[in-house]
């Protein structure tokens, strides 16, 4: 399979899984989307890449996308990582977050040419609370808290919703769960977090958190995209530290504090500032550690983490 | 000293050298002036491979498995960093969960268990669990039920199971009730008879490995099959433990 659509072209990620495609010679196609006109340039590096700007939350444009340019291009992959990139809720989010999965999917089932689905999801998706393994693999239970909050849910949802459909179509459908990746445009709650000078951690805990780059991400991507391979695969990264060495490998000073003023302090954070980090969604994390247990992508895929994060970079 | 760190010298499961060094410096004081462990059969222990040691468990305070680890760690050549396994509340207790996971101690979730046995490390298990830790004086060095989980685990890795009997740790705090009290999620607040340990002398016994694996003979799911192996890993602790009251000179001595 040598003929991709990548959608959410234009994030960090994005562009690295682009290069990681291209660097092989029997990649002849990739269309590219993306939200952005002014990213364009950065992601047609080849000739084979050709750009399209949409707005994915609009149903009619994923249908002129699939049965417009996607069947021209004779288009066999799709990447599917379009989200919303910060913490939005409400239903504008949702379209972009869940919906535009559900669509693109009952699309690529009806589709002439197209034969695989790779979803890129969350590590986050997995429940963290303390009485579950810390080594989280692909049959951890996920976090479906009554009132989680609607980055979380959506984020489940839209996995779930690719989930429902294996063994039902005649797609090979692979999700990739992939461990944080601290870098811009990604999603990323703790890049948010580390943006501050001060990092409040609750006093007492110091959980191991487990951090994949921009480089392995695009590099699992496209392995998974180059497969025939199906199913759920937890993807780590090379990175495991605390969050305390995280705070200070990003030059932050780390500051404990009892647990209950993380709440006010955040809230705080986030109401003035106008940020992304909502202690809500990261409560979990933030005490208890869990490593994503990547054996499955490793014996499957072929894909293990290499490339450490490189922190104290904006 | 060798676990799985990818270079950030964290491994999957918070512990790093520091971690351990930190945990050996805690504990040398207590286990060289205070406990005076004395460590018999260490050479028992395989040099390599996965193996689950199996120990009692007694004395309000879990110094018993902190005399243990430092005692593998100590005394193993080359030494065999220990993984203990520990009750699924300790890691959300502030400040102590932090500290058992940098020293190495993993949450007794099974795919944590599997995946430590899976890297060929040695993991340490108390198979009375907190009934162990917590049962009355008038029962000391009187195993409680015995999980089978770890035999379940040691059948399914192809590990073999050191028995390990543990003397003295009965007497240094005795428990007198416990309240029905849960902070944190524990399993209950023990009223103990001394405000701190006494300095009892431990006495740490190695037995021969057993291969249940070789032994026993059929699905290593099977209930019958199991609580075969925990009665044979039990009945081994109990004879040790009876033998080293036998020999011993004293509560103190």
């Amino acid at each position: 399979m040598s003929r991709y659509l990548i959608t959410g072209a234009t994030t960090a990620v994005g562009e690295a899984l682009i290069r990681e495609l291209l660097q092989h010679d029997d990649t002849e196609r990739v269309l590219a989307v993306g939200a952005e006109e002014v990213r364009a340039r950065s992601v047609e590096i080849d000739g084979r890449v050709r750009y399209l700007r949409l707005d994915l939350t609009r149903e009619r444009n994923i249908r002129r996308l699939m049965f417009g340019a996607a069947r021209e291009e004779r288009v066999e992959v799709i990447v599917d990582m379009a989200s919303h990139r910060g913490l939005r809720s409400g239903r504008r989010a949702r379209a972009l977050n869940v919906l535009e999965t559900r669509h693109i999917l009952r699309l690529a089932e009806e589709h002439p040419t197209l034969r695989r689905f790779v979803y890129r999801s969350y590590g986050e998706v997995y429940d963290r609370s303390g009485l579950l393994p810390s080594v989280i693999d692909e049959t951890h239970p996920l976090d479906l808290r009554p009132r989680a909050p609607q980055w979380v849910r959506d984020r489940i949802e839209a996995d779930l919703s690719v989930c429902q459909r294996m063994g039902m179509s005649d797609l090979t459908i692979a999700i990739l769960r992939c461990a944080e990746c601290l870098a811009p445009g990604t999603g990323s709650q703790l890049y948010d977090y580390l943006r501050s000078q001060v990092c409040f951690r609750p006093l007492g805990y110091d959980p191991v958190i487990n951090l994949i780059s921009v480089e392995d991400l695009g590099r699992a991507l496209a392995l998974a995209a180059r497969s025939d391979a199906r199913g759920i695969f937890t993807v780590p990264g090379a990175t495991t530290l605390p969050l305390s060495e995280v705070v200070r490998r990003h030059g932050r000073r780390g500051v404990p504090v009892p647990g209950p003023l993380m709440m006010p302090l955040y809230g705080a954070r986030r109401a003035v500032l106008r940020t992304d980090f909502d202690y809500r969604i990261n409560r979990g994390r933030l005490h208890m550690g869990g490593v994503l247990d990547g054996r499955r992508a490793a014996e499957i895929l072929g894909y293990e983490p290499e490339v450490t994060v490189t922190f104290g970079v904006d | 000293m060798v676990r799985e760190t990818r270079g950030d010298g964290y491994d999957s499961f918070g512990a790093s050298a520091e971690g351990a060094a930190l945990g050996l410096a805690a504990t040398r004081l207590l286990y060289e002036r205070y406990f005076r462990v004395q460590s018999e059969g260490i050479d028992q222990v395989p040099a390599s491979g996965p193996v689950i040691v199996a120990a009692n468990h007694s004395g309000s305070l879990p110094l018993d498995a902190f005399m243990l680890c430092a005692d593998l760690l100590r005394n193993t050549d080359p030494p065999r960093p220990p993984r203990p396994v520990i009750d699924r509340f300790v890691p959300k207790l502030p400040f102590v969960g932090t500290f058992f996971s940098r020293v190495g101690a993993i949450d007794g979730a099974r795919r944590n268990v599997e995946l430590a046995l899976e890297r060929g490390e040695l993991v340490v298990v108390f198979p009375e669990g907190t009934p162990g830790i917590g049962k009355p004086f008038s029962e000391r060095y009187r195993l409680q039920p015995w999980r089978v989980g770890h035999v379940e685990l040691a059948l399914s890795a192809r590990a073999p199971i050191v028995p390990v009997a543990i003397v003295g740790a009965e007497e240094q705090m005795p428990t007198l009730a416990k309240l029905d009290l849960h902070p944190f999620g524990a399993p209950y607040l023990p009223i103990v008879a001394t405000p701190f340990p006494l300095p009892v002398k431990y006495r740490i016994r190695y037995g021969a490995p057993i291969a249940l694996h070789e032994e026993l003979d059929g699905d290593p799911r099977d209930p019958a099959l199991l609580a075969a192996g925990a009665a044979r890993i039990k009945a081994e602790v109990q004879a040790m433990i009876d033998e080293g009251l036998r020999t011993r000179a004293g509560v103190f001595r």
